[in-house]
């Protein structure tokens, strides 16, 4: 079987999430089918300017083939689209110029993956939003197996993308929550899509006295994995922690590894570590009591998932869909939406050690079902066989030049909040996640998980 | 610490989260639900406040104010504005000459700056909402807040009034003992009548100073009963010590069989 897999950049020094997701999957995938990576030039997704040489190179083993991008992003330029494409009702002649202002416009990778289709069985676009993808799914859409990667953001709700999320041949979403919001969007549930997610080369060994001893952390800690920036929930995170800190004062502390984007309140009890390495982020991890994932939007979460995979509790924000979602289903998470439910929560995962392990072995548990190495290979690859024994749909065609033009498309901000949203509890495909409900059988009485009603507690 | 035990292999993470919902409920003991106070909000403020401090009717003027203004709120300005018009032919003309409208003047600074303007007029509007936010959070805290005054003066009464009734009822306990001879003599307060005060005083705080002298012996003890009132050592180690010093108790044998003070009464 031959695969492409298109992505937007692409490279072993690159940690973006879907470049990362596109990287680990042509990397398994190549080993039951020949892959080759198509992507662009670029290396900063702000700008994607041109840093990378055209051509082909081997990356881990994989022959990757990029193409230059005809034109930087403008972000003036591209800001003023999005605010007429979110915000007021516009055309979709306006949506095409958002696109191609985001970019990273390559006309020359969409030609020649339209031109080289023959070659492959199947096409793997990364990331629906971008322009390669959203060329690709029309020019090719026979073979096009769209993995979205999609968060709750206004850009799911622009109509450009509809017949795209109808057209394509097979979708692999990263959660039930995000199938829930593309079909909410798109109408598309005809077409065949399996939540697949990602796995996560968590090592077998572990030493978290080693990263202990490194870093001189002696005292128990929850841990943040992940850019420290405003948009992933950092700053609300530092204002819940610091209130806690203040109630409880022999509680845990916070350790934050990964590069800051704001400022890093000073604090006796938050540690910021800057961005590590595997080992010792590994490290890091099992040392923890638990980790916390204050992120708003997220299509999966992997550092969550590496969590349960060593075994460690999180503690999620809730307005996050996707982050409650797999706590529930999981039920190896606690989740809050203000202080008072922060405190509470962390509170049960640092002083109750039996809840604290149980939520752990159930998040291990979780991880081994779902999100190992062959189980995800496995979706895929049944996909693909689900996928050359049906026959493709049709892409719908653009509407003509006058109707492109009509401005009667309403802005996507107002369409997103019509789009359902919520945790998904339910078992999204016949049961394939089954959610283990304590039922009666109560794991523990209520009140043991919870601090005293008043006054300080002292932390086991 | 609560006390707590795992007792089987499951956990259900919603049910936690709803006994820690619970919880945080029984801890706030909220008296009104949050649809509550905002009802009582929008009830004149004139019932919980002082209609001289606060309008009740501060919303609603806030309200008509922007409503009424007569200035538009915003206009939308792209790039595209400049060549609009509800005709087809007299758009695509315009579309036509731009090239040659463009030799004439650079319209993209105009074009830029009235977008620019449009910007700052939507920023405006929106701080305008914030504005209107604040004032009815105001207006709902104030509410809030004027409610739980008027719970605590209620206690405050309450407790004053029962803190009256415990005194007196204590004056009329206190009226009915009798004193009876070979009985243990009631405590007596530490004030004596003024003419003991005077006359004795000294002579007590002399005979005090003098075992106090003895109990403590020599050495240390003794430089510090020596410093006595000369050094202030009362005043200086607080109002405690040297009231106590200023008024000993006189010991039993030498009280008088009087009944208890009762000058308050």
């Amino acid at each position: 079987m031959n695969l492409a897999v298109v992505v937007q950049r692409y490279g072993a020094d690159i940690n973006g999430g879907a470049e990362l997701h596109a990287r680990y999957i042509a990397e398994r995938l190549a080993r039951h089918a020949s892959v080759e990576v198509i992507t662009t030039c670029a290396r900063d997704y702000v700008t994607w300017r041109n840093e990378r040489p055209v051509g082909v190179e081997p990356v881990n083993g994989i022959p990757v083939r990029r193409f230059p991008v005809a034109h930087e992003r403008d972000p003036d330029d591209f800001g003023r689209r999005s605010h007429r494409v979110f915000e007021q009702t516009h055309s979709i002649a306006d949506e095409l110029r958002w696109l191609e202002s985001e970019g990273p416009a390559s006309s020359e990778l969409v030609n020649y993956v339209a031109a080289s289709a023959d070659r492959f069985d199947f096409i793997l676009l990364f990331s629906y939003r971008y322009y390669h993808a959203w060329h690709l799914a029309r020019r090719v859409a026979a073979k096009a197996v769209l993995v979205p990667t999609a968060e709750r953001d206004p850009a799911v709700a622009v109509s450009i993308f509809g017949p795209v999320f109808r057209g394509v041949r097979g979708l692999m979403y990263n959660s039930p929550e995000e199938r829930a919001m593309i079909q909410g969007a798109a109408r598309n549930a005809s077409v065949p899509g399996v939540v697949v997610g990602i796995g996560s080369d968590v090592p077998e060994r572990t030493d978290p006295a080693r990263f202990r001893r490194k870093f001189r952390m002696e005292r128990p800690f929850a841990i943040y994995i992940g850019r420290i920036d405003e948009n992933k929930g950092c700053g609300e995170l530092f204002s819940h922690f610091r209130r806690y800190a203040a109630t409880f004062p022999r509680g845990l502390d916070l350790v934050l590894i990964g590069s800051a984007i704001m400022d890093v309140p000073k604090h006796p009890r938050i540690h910021h570590l800057g961005f590590l390495d595997d080992d010792d982020k590994f490290d890091a991890l099992a040392a923890s009591d638990l980790l916390v994932m204050p992120s708003y939007y997220e299509s999966l979460s992997m550092v969550a998932l590496e969590a349960w995979a060593l075994g460690r509790p999180v503690l999620a924000n809730g307005a996050c869909d996707v982050l409650k979602g797999q706590c529930i289903r999981s039920n190896a998470g606690l989740y809050y939406e203000r202080y008072e439910e922060f405190a509470q929560a962390l509170y049960a995962l640092e002083s109750n050690g039996p809840l604290n392990a149980r939520l752990g072995r159930n998040g291990r548990e979780y991880f081994a079902r779902h999100y190992a190495w062959p189980v995800i290979e496995r979706k895929y690859l049944d996909m693909f066989a689900a996928l050359k024994r049906g026959a493709p749909a049709a892409m719908e065609p653009l509407p003509g030049w006058m109707a492109r033009r009509r401005r009667d498309v309403p802005p996507a901000n107002e369409v997103l909040a019509s789009i359902p949203s919520g945790a998904a509890i339910l078992p999204p495909e016949g049961g394939s996640h089954e959610i283990e409900r304590a039922g009666g059988a109560l794991a523990a009485r209520a009140d043991a998980w919870l601090p005293p009603s008043g006054g300080r507690a002292k932390p086991a | 610490m609560s006390d707590f035990s795992v007792r089987s292999d499951n956990v259900d993470v919603e049910q936690i989260m709803r006994q820690i919902r619970t919880r945080i409920r029984e801890k706030r003991g909220v008296d009104y639900t949050e649809e509550e106070i905002r009802e009582l909000a929008n009830v004149k403020l004139e019932k919980f406040l002082d209609p001289r401090g606060v309008r009740s009717d501060l919303l609603q003027q806030y309200r008509q104010v922007r409503e009424s203004a007569e200035t538009a709120r915003n206009y939308r300005f792209e790039d595209t504005t400049l060549y609009e018009s509800s005709r087809a032919p007299v758009r695509w003309l315009r579309r036509l000459l731009r090239p040659i409208l463009k030799l004439f003047f650079n319209p993209n600074p105009l074009i830029e700056a009235l977008h620019i303007q449009s910007r700052l007029n939507e920023s405006y509007n929106r701080s305008e909402a914030l504005s209107y936010e604040l004032i009815h959070n105001l207006v709902l805290e104030l509410t809030r807040a004027s409610i739980e005054v008027k719970n605590l003066k209620m206690r405050l009464e309450s407790i004053a009034s029962r803190l009256d009734f415990d005194e007196r009822r204590a004056r009329a306990l206190e009226g009915v003992v009798q004193y009876r001879p070979g009985a243990v003599p009631p405590l007596q307060p530490p004030t004596g009548s003024p003419s003991q005060t005077d006359t004795d005083g000294n002579e007590r705080r002399t005979r005090r100073r003098r075992r106090r002298g003895r109990r403590h012996g020599g050495g240390a003890g003794g430089a510090h009963g020596e410093a006595g009132p000369a050094t202030g050592g009362g005043a200086g180690t607080g109002s405690g010590q040297g009231a106590r010093d200023a008024a000993p108790q006189a010991p039993a044998s030498e009280r008088p069989p009087s009944a208890p003070d009762r000058s308050d009464s």
